[in-house]
């Protein structure tokens, strides 16, 4: 189950925040992808170190904490997506599908003339279909 | 599949778009219709951008970016690439399309002189056409501005219409960082 998923612009610019738990733990989720922040930094200074592909959008893994893990994409606009989860087996391939679908969602988002680049993604439809994301991902590795 | 638009309806929104900012918005300032059509072109370039950029890894390096704008961004955009591109390797490039889309029908031909005089429509000196097609190039350098601005290439882009349909397209990216933000009329 994803429990937390961000947006964060080109100057770490926070963009989108949602967590998705009933409990009352957002603060230590945003914690969570505060710290990961340094993590996507890292990977994309040393891009030797995140895999055989260079320069690919999806990052992988980022690191996994006792309870959750995190992963990573970032675009070529230098916009981050991140993901929080609590499952302990998760399919790459769900995940990179789960980011394209993320990252089409948010181009969809920016494409609105109303939306000031650089701002928070305020749209209702936008906060819809992320959630609808989430959902759909996790009935597709209960399954 | 994305929903489709007519081209001409494109062709029209454009010109009309130009011609409201010159003429009825600001038709005495035309430095600041100028201004005001460019951001509107950031604007699309900047949003077009994310969108085409969607499904590729990410670029290495600006000569890689000015690549992909010469040949993804442009057939994406004018149904062609670019047909030169130079550089001087000091941070400025040119990029030549032969035949420019957007100005085809455009003509500043001096033998359609005598022609426009013997109608009522008011008759243009040959340096008010070059002015006002040169405000037709205003959108697209604001496009390929954003653009680049959004990839994390900041520069100043203007164009040089001497020969039509043909068109150069300067970028000049400057080693400092501190060239203007915003193209000037020249």
């Amino acid at each position: 189950m994803i429990v937390c998923v961000a947006v964060v612009g080109h100057q770490n610019n926070p963009l989108y925040l949602q967590s998705f738990t009933a409990a009352d733990d957002a603060l230590k989720l945003h914690h969570i992808i505060h710290c990961s922040l340094d993590v996507v930094d890292e990977r994309v200074n040393n891009p030797k170190k995140s895999g055989p592909t260079l320069n690919e959008t999806f990052l992988g893994m980022l690191y996994p904490t006792e309870n959750y893990k995190v992963y990573g994409y970032l675009t070529n606009t230098k916009v981050k997506f991140l993901m929080v989860t609590t499952d302990l087996e998760v399919k790459d391939a769900d995940v990179r599908s789960f980011f394209r679908k993320f990252h089409a969602a948010f181009v969809d988002a920016v494409s609105n003339p109303f939306h000031v680049p650089g701002k928070k993604i305020t749209s209702k439809i936008f906060a819809e279909r992320i959630s609808g994301i989430v959902k759909s991902f996790g009935s597709v590795t209960a399954g | 599949m994305g929903r489709e638009v007519a081209e001409s309806c494109i062709d029209g929104v454009i010109i009309e778009m130009v011609s409201a900012y010159c003429n009825r918005f600001y038709g005495s300032k035309p430095e600041l219709a100028a201004r005001r059509i460019e951001a509107i072109g950031y604007q699309v370039g900047h949003q077009l951008i994310e969108r085409y950029t969607m499904e590729r890894p990410r670029f290495s390096d600006h000569l890689e970016a000015i690549k992909f704008i010469c040949k993804d961004f442009w057939s994406e955009l004018f149904k062609k690439h670019i047909d030169n591109l130079k550089t001087n390797h000091r941070g400025t490039f040119v990029l030549q399309d032969n035949k420019f889309r957007w100005l085809t029908r455009v003509s500043i031909d001096p033998s359609s002189e005598n022609l426009e005089a013997s109608q009522d429509s008011p008759v243009l000196t040959p340096e008010h056409k070059v002015e006002v097609t040169s405000m037709h190039l205003y959108f697209p350098c604001g496009i390929i501005r954003g653009a680049l601005s959004n990839l994390g290439i900041p520069c100043a882009v203007s164009a040089d219409i001497s020969n039509l349909p043909a068109c150069k397209l300067h970028l000049d990216f400057g080693d400092n960082k501190n060239f203007p933000p915003r193209m000037l009329p020249e």
